[in-house]
């Protein structure tokens, strides 16, 4: 390495992460991490009650007990190659009478359709009910649910005289987006404000916790030698500069390496799931509920790229705040007062990012992605969103990249400063009079010398 | 060849903490800075190391800049520690690969140091019975053994310039004199000590020459010999089985103490404790003790720095 304030970068690094990864704690926290992110979507599933449907039936009479004011229409359910043999018996019968049925058949099951009260307004409700002791199974009797909630929708349809197209119309709701003639006329789509809203948050999040952790982190590094009285011992081996790029590396590859154990976590989740459907379970539910789209987004592989770029340097901007706060910490006591700092930046950050699509303006969006601050949670949704086109969105990168750089060296100076300092947190005022002067110092002593040069 | 520091200054807002400190060692051996607390011994050092800005002054290593690149530099911290939760055999390590050691070479320095400072159960725990021995930590380990590790992690890089601040603090004599051996050894080795230390009799014992500081100034330097050679041998202490107070005062010589028929006292030179001595003689008074010799280096000490005070 050619320069040699940063000698000794790659021997603090890996000592370091050798010695992070040596601490049981860390090891079991993230196998509880991949547990965790590899269950999640199989226990999701398990939940969501939805199972896989089978491939040959063992029901062979249905008891169906119709007790709204439209017929059935269950060509359908035949018309499937499963259940061609299958015999439909229409019944009045009570619940008693229409399960002691079930039970002395092994092959049957039945299916009441009623009108329940809903909260808001009557809704339909289909019951398939099968016998426990019998050879119908769970998946078997959801498959022919599932045929009959088909039919029943069919019917109910065909009852109101509704043709299919009619039935897309009404379901499609309308969409309502707000333009400039530039954005209209080039086809830039915009996402709807609901979408926008979920991936702001979501992504919030996801930075929030990645910022809190690097900040616990750093907080740790930065104190650690202070705090085992050994800060003197080693820097007569390596600069302070080495010492704080090395151990914020170390701290990029734990909180990094946490991420991709948890994204390892899920990739073993959705294999789990891959042969149950896949997210098929999740999707309406996220669409339906949430209004969010998929399809609205600028999902393509520049975006990955992109998105890992935006988390490079969203961690470098909190490495570098943390870096400046935790330098000033003495002894542990002293970190809930450093900690305001990261905190109140994670606050601002998460709130307009969680709050500004809501206004729907495009001066909000444009000025929360190029302000610092909020551009690190909200420059890459707004753009992924189509609210901010390429060009800004590379503007906001350079902004938040030069900052980040900014934060660094200020943080290596802090650092560098604050190493052999011993006392209560300094106000920012007085760090600053203390840089000034040690730039000064510097200054004059470079006429002479340059201390840690070759 | 040598080390040299030149006009050394530094201040704090507008209070002096260093003032134009200036010493130099032309061959190997062992330099001593002494002062009171607060007198700017540390920071002299810190400011040696690079570890603090300097406001002003150089530090010369063979003619060039000391740096960490320049000076082989071993350095025992008057505030030391270690990594509590890590294994001392990883922190040697650590250091050693810092220090630009290879692996295999700093398994063998280990090895001998620990065998040489009494710390080889530490570093190299053995196995009872079929429980797997697991390797120390700093945490483990009382102060006196802490600090044979840390004095390792000073001299693993086999220093050109060893400096050595308050070495022998916190021991007890056995470990005293296990640390006075080693260092004993280093400047048999030709190397360049300088310590620090408020244990007048162990500066005695080793240094060629010294600085005596005394908030920020300099009040005394130079090679230790000379300096006692420039008071000559003023201290008398007299022992006898009688009250002497008459005599010595006819004399003209002062008494600095007294306990019982012991006395301590200033001649202004040998002329004076011989006229006391010849007196004594005819008069046949019986003695225990007649000494005639030059100050301590804690006398000198205390002397120098009483001036300074009271002139402030």
């Amino acid at each position: 390495m050619k320069n040699p304030e940063l000698h000794g970068v790659g021997t603090v690094f890996r000592y370091t992460v050798q010695q992070h990864y040596k601490t049981p704690s860390v090891v079991a926290f993230l196998v509880i991490l991949f547990l965790l992110a590899a269950g999640s979507m199989p226990l999701a599933l398990l939940m969501s009650g939805h199972e896989s449907e089978v491939e040959e039936t063992k029901i062979h009479t249905l008891y169906l007990r119709n007790e709204c004011a439209f017929s059935i229409v269950t060509d359908s359910v035949l018309a499937d190659e499963r259940y061609q043999a299958l015999k439909i018996t229409e019944t009045d019968e009570d619940d008693d009478t229409l399960s002691e049925k079930v039970l002395a058949e092994a092959d049957a099951a039945a299916a009441v359709i009623s009108m329940k009260d809903g909260m808001l307004m009557p809704s339909l409700t289909l019951r398939t009910v099968y016998g426990e002791n019998g050879d119908v199974t769970s998946a078997d009797a959801e498959t022919l649910n599932h045929l009959l909630e088909n039919a029943l929708h069919d019917s109910l349809m065909a009852s109101l005289a509704i043709t299919k197209d009619q039935e897309a119309i009404v379901n499609s709701g309308v969409t309502s987006r707000v333009a400039r003639i530039a954005d209209y006329r080039a086809g830039a789509e915009e996402s709807n404000t609901d979408t926008h809203v979920f991936v702001n948050m979501f992504y919030c999040y996801f930075i929030m916790i990645l910022c809190g952790i690097s900040i616990g982190y750093v907080f740790q590094q930065c104190m650690e030698e202070k705090v085992s009285k050994l800060v003197e011992s080693l820097l007569v081996s390596v600069s302070p500069t080495a010492l704080l790029t090395g151990k914020l590396l170390a701290v990029m590859l734990f909180v990094f390496s946490g991420l991709a154990v948890v994204g390892l976590g899920f990739f073993v989740s959705f294999q789990l799931i891959k042969p149950f459907g896949g997210f098929g379970f999740a999707a309406p539910t996220v669409e339906n509920i949430l209004h969010f789209s998929f399809a609205d987004l600028h999902f393509t592989l520049p975006t990955i790229l992109l998105f890992v770029v935006c988390i490079l340097i969203a961690f470098a901007m909190c490495a570098g705040l943390s870096g400046i706060s935790g330098s000033c910490c003495s002894k542990t006591e002293d970190t809930q007062q450093a900690s305001l700092v990261s905190m109140t930046f994670l606050l601002t950050g998460y709130l307009a990012g969680a709050f500004a699509p809501m206004f729907e303006s495009d001066a909000v969006n444009i000025f929360c992605s190029l302000f610092p601050v909020t551009s690190v949670f909200t420059a890459l949704p707004n753009y992924t969103c189509g609210k901010i086109g390429l060009p800004l969105l590379l503007l906001a990168l350079v902004i938040q990249a030069l900052t980040a750089l900014f934060l660094m060296r200020t943080a290596g100076r802090v650092y560098k400063m604050m190493l052999l300092y011993r006392g209560g947190v300094p106000k920012p005022a007085q760090i600053i009079r203390m840089l000034k002067e040690n730039k000064a110092a510097e200054k004059a002593a470079a006429g002479k010398e340059a201390p840690h040069a070759e | 060849m040598g080390f040299s520091v030149t006009e050394l200054y530094k201040k704090y807002g507008e209070k002096v903490v260093v003032d134009h400190l200036s010493f130099k060692m032309d061959q190997p051996g062992v330099y001593a800075l002494l002062g009171t607390n607060g007198a700017g011994k540390t920071t002299s050092i810190r400011m040696i190391l690079n570890m603090l800005a300097k406001d002003g002054g150089t530090v010369e290593w063979n003619g060039g800049p000391l740096t960490l690149r320049t000076c082989n530099v071993g350095y025992l911290a008057e505030e030391r520690g270690l990594y509590p939760k890590n294994t001392l055999m990883d922190q040697l390590m650590y250091f050693a690969a810092l220090r630009g050691v290879s692996r295999d070479e700093a398994k063998k320095r280990i090895r001998y140091w620990a065998e040489r400072l009494d710390a080889v159960e530490y570093l190299y725990p053995k196995q009872e019975g079929k429980k797997p021995v697991k390797p120390k930590k700093a945490d483990q380990l009382s102060k006196g053994n802490q600090q044979k590790i840390q004095l390792m992690l000073s001299l693993l890089s086999d220093p050109e310039l060893l400096i050595l601040d308050e070495p022998l603090s916190g021991l007890d004599p056995v470990n005293t004199d296990l640390f006075k051996g080693i260092i004993h050894e280093e400047i048999e080795k030709g190397k360049y000590l300088i310590m620090s230390s408020h244990q007048m009799a162990t500066i005695e014992e080793f240094c060629t020459d010294l600085t005596i500081l005394s908030r920020s100034k300099t009040v005394l330097q130079g090679n230790l010999a000379d300096i006692k050679k420039s008071y000559g041998r003023i201290n008398l202490f007299i022992k006898a089985e009688q009250e002497l107070r008459d005599e010595i005062e006819a004399a003209g010589i002062t008494i600095l103490s007294s306990v019982g028929f012991s006395y301590q006292c200033r001649v202004t030179g040998e002329a004076q404790a011989n006229a006391l001595l010849k007196t004594l003689v005819s008069r046949e008074i019986p003695l225990i003790a007649f000494e005639l010799r030059e100050p301590s280096l804690h006398e000198i000490f205390v002397e120098k720095v009483g001036e300074t005070h009271e002139e402030s």
